[in-house]
């Protein structure tokens, strides 16, 4: 019998030791734990991070490097913060996640460090964007919105400008795909599988058309609903991009694949690489009715836990990786647009992005997703019904509108 | 107690402790969550047997309960034809038999996540295998195979069939090489063809066997995640979801713990189920025989 105990004793001796790993505090050296995606751009992060402790040789970065896909990202975070772990000090959130986290009681407050006065040197969206319950929860390091590219070549060679309304890219396409006669070439390419990006793809065109995705019984959203179903997706859009993410659609259209494609402000650079390099234009996207255009917002920015026992260390690595020499540093070198609007004026800023320019303007007005605590549910509710929609020839949109309305509606009545 | 009786509860403590503290008590609290509203949001309430309700009542939920049922009876009842099949093959005598019996296995060892995207790609409608396969270069043909309903489906149980038929094969294998061969010489003297022999003597004697396949491979399909995760993502709109995929999502992006504990207990009572019932039989095959 006293084995046993022995042999249980050491199981629970074993489990304590697992589960605890401290972090170790050298001496005068405080650590903050970072939790980071897997970058696009590694080398990036590695000089930003060598910058930091040039300059706080008092303060050491543990990185954690999380999965790159947001959502997946999003569940690793979230499950951090729940369980109250104390080795996470501060963090990256995407855009969507500020109502959630504060909701949770997981972010911190940031409101007496990062004051009005600073908050106004970032783009409007992104410090609304991290605004809850009247309290500033992040600190935005870039901005992300959809934007319109498109094969200038093709277009110059049939006298088109880049289209405004929607009806006018279908036209255009149909004129280029009759002259060029390519089984190759389609018209459009985006981001259409059942995943977060086929809700920033829709909230556009529903939006060009005044509608809007929490609503989407209105006649509006159904309107623009109908016309992706009818007249994009397996027509002036190959059926594939139902599966497509960001990567395959972008693929298709540096292939030489498609003459019109959406996606964010990286793609200028990867398209400066590509077969098509020197043939791409950018513009806004199009819209139903004049004046409507809509770029869904998109971007990260810094969090620090409530459960952080270093907050002030934590909030000088925030201040540090937001600050104007290191949204300069990263749009430089990763291509990422900065959330600092001076930098739009910056010349090393504009020399690496002579496209961020003219992208301002759709910077300013890009529009958020919906905002709740309940996002990842609302998302998920809406893929499901978007992607319905989307994918069935035979689907009665107004049953399937009618259901996504009623589950939202559960979905937000939880949230007290 | 007698020392010899001691001494084997000694011995088997240790194994209890482990099941108790590593099965029994996970599933247990499993149950116990599913009985509380539990997210982030709003204090965690008892909330009785509600998640079941919403469980069996929520259109999504049913849909996902559907399709489940579906891929576990049409892939098992797949896996099995094939998997009988093969051991057949591999059972004779042939040259090359040991290179062919390893390349039955290599589905089986590939990794479910890597088999996934494998089969992602070969069905893609720019690149894909199979696109070209079936109409060559002729492009304006290729089939998104994962967009629409039922050749998401399909895909979905294509891939699972092909990758874990040989682990049927395998059992079944081990069933054939149990049957003494003097039975078949008994019944080629007495004149039966091969067809004969098939039906009297090697299905009655693989019944066994057969059924022990049945049994593993269902309980692994009820838990079926992976191959969605990495293919569909329960797309499109939701008619490829699984219930452990639902689970997931419920739990981990959706943050509602009880509900997603719901949609695990579901599962486990449903294996349970079908382990209980296949087990029974199983043994009393083994009896009679």
């Amino acid at each position: 019998m006293r084995r046993i105990v022995l042999i249980a004793g050491m199981l629970i001796v074993g489990m304590a030791l697992f589960g605890c790993g401290g972090s170790d505090t050298e001496s005068g050296v405080t650590s903050v734990n970072l939790v980071v995606w897997k970058p696009n751009i590694p080398a990036a992060w590695d000089s930003a991070l060598a910058m930091f402790h040039e300059a706080h040789p008092d303060i050491k970065i543990v990185r954690e490097i999380g999965p790159h896909s947001s959502s997946q990202f999003h569940d690793l975070v979230a499950q951090k913060l729940r369980n109250q772990d104390p080795s996470v000090d501060a963090f990256l959130m995407d855009v969507i996640w500020t109502p959630e986290f504060a909701a949770a009681g997981w972010a911190m407050p940031l409101d007496e460090r990062f004051p009005p006065s600073e908050q106004d040197k970032f783009f409007d969206g992104c410090i609304q964007a991290d605004v809850w319950d009247g309290k500033i929860y992040g600190v935005p390091l870039n901005i992300d919105a959809g934007i319109l590219y498109y094969r200038k070549d093709l277009l110059d060679q049939y006298g088109f400008e880049p289209p405004t309304t929607w009806a006018a890219m279908i036209d255009q396409i149909d004129s280029i795909q009759a002259g060029e006669n390519d089984p190759n070439l389609n018209g459009f390419s985006g981001q259409f599988r059942q995943y977060e990006g086929l809700i920033c793809d829709m909230l556009e065109i529903v939006q060009s058309n005044g509608g809007r995705l929490t609503e989407p019984e209105s006649p509006e959203t159904m309107e623009a609903i109908a016309f992706v179903r009818n007249e994009l997706i397996g027509d002036a859009a190959p059926e594939g991009v139902l599966t497509y993410s960001e990567q395959e659609s972008l693929d298709l259209f540096t292939s030489g694949g498609a003459v019109f494609h959406r996606n964010w402000p990286y793609a200028w650079s990867v398209s400066k690489e590509s077969p098509i390099a020197g043939q791409v234009g950018i513009a806004r996207l199009p819209s139903f009715k004049d004046d409507m255009s809509t770029s869904t917002l998109g971007g990260w920015r810094f969090g620090i836990s409530r459960y952080s026992k270093n907050p002030d260390a934590a909030w000088t690595v925030v201040e540090f990786f937001t600050s104007p020499q290191m949204q300069r540093h990263f749009a430089v070198n990763a291509g990422r647009a900065p959330a600092r609007k001076t930098l739009y004026q910056d010349s090393a800023v504009l020399a690496a992005n002579p496209h961020f320019e003219e992208m301002y303007p759709v910077f300013e007005t890009a529009t958020p997703r919906p905002r709740t605590p309940v996002y990842p549910e609302v998302s998920n509710i809406l893929q499901r019904f978007l992607h319905s929609a989307l994918s069935q020839d035979d689907a009665d949109l107004e049953a399937l509108a009618a259901k996504a309305a009623t589950e939202m509606e559960t979905a937000l009545g939880r949230v007290q | 107690m007698n020392s010899e009786r001691k001494a084997a509860y000694a011995l088997v403590a240790p194994a209890v402790f482990i099941v108790a503290v590593f099965v029994l008590s996970p599933i247990v609290q499993a149950f116990i969550n599913s009985l509380y509203r539990d997210t982030p949001f709003s204090p965690k309430t008892f909330i009785g047997l509600d998640n079941y309700r919403t469980l069996f009542s929520d259109s999504v939920a049913t849909g996902t309960i559907e399709f489940t049922l579906i891929f576990v009876i049409v892939s098992t009842a797949l896996e099995i034809l094939i998997g009988l099949g093969l051991a057949l093959v591999i059972h004779e005598h042939f040259k090359g038999r040991g290179l062919v019996r390893a390349a039955v296995l290599i589905p089986w060892a590939i990794p479910t996540v890597v088999a996934g995207v494998m089969w992602k790609y070969m069905l893609n409608d720019q690149y894909g295998f199979v696109n070209l396969v079936f109409y060559g270069s002729n492009v304006a043909n290729y089939v998104a195979w994962l967009a629409s309903e039922w050749s998401a489906r399909m895909a979905i149980i294509g891939a699972d069939v092909w990758k874990t038929s040989s682990f049927a094969a395998l059992l079944i294998l081990a069933g054939l090489q149990s049957i003494p061969e003097d039975l078949y010489e008994a019944a080629r003297i007495d004149g039966a063809n091969a067809v004969k022999r098939f039906f009297r003597i090697t299905l009655p004697l693989l019944k066994p066997a057969i059924l022990l396949a049945l049994l593993f491979r269902m309980m692994d399909a009820f838990r079926v995640f992976a191959l969605v995760y990495v293919m569909t993502q329960g797309a499109p709109g939701g008619s490829t979801n699984v219930l452990q995929y639902y689970g997931y999502q419920k739990m981990f992006p959706e943050q509602q713990f009880g509900y997603g504990s719901a949609v695990s207990v579901l599962v486990f009572v449903m294996i349970a189920i079908v382990a209980t019932i296949l087990i029974r039989t199983v043994r009393t095959r083994i009896y009679e025989s």
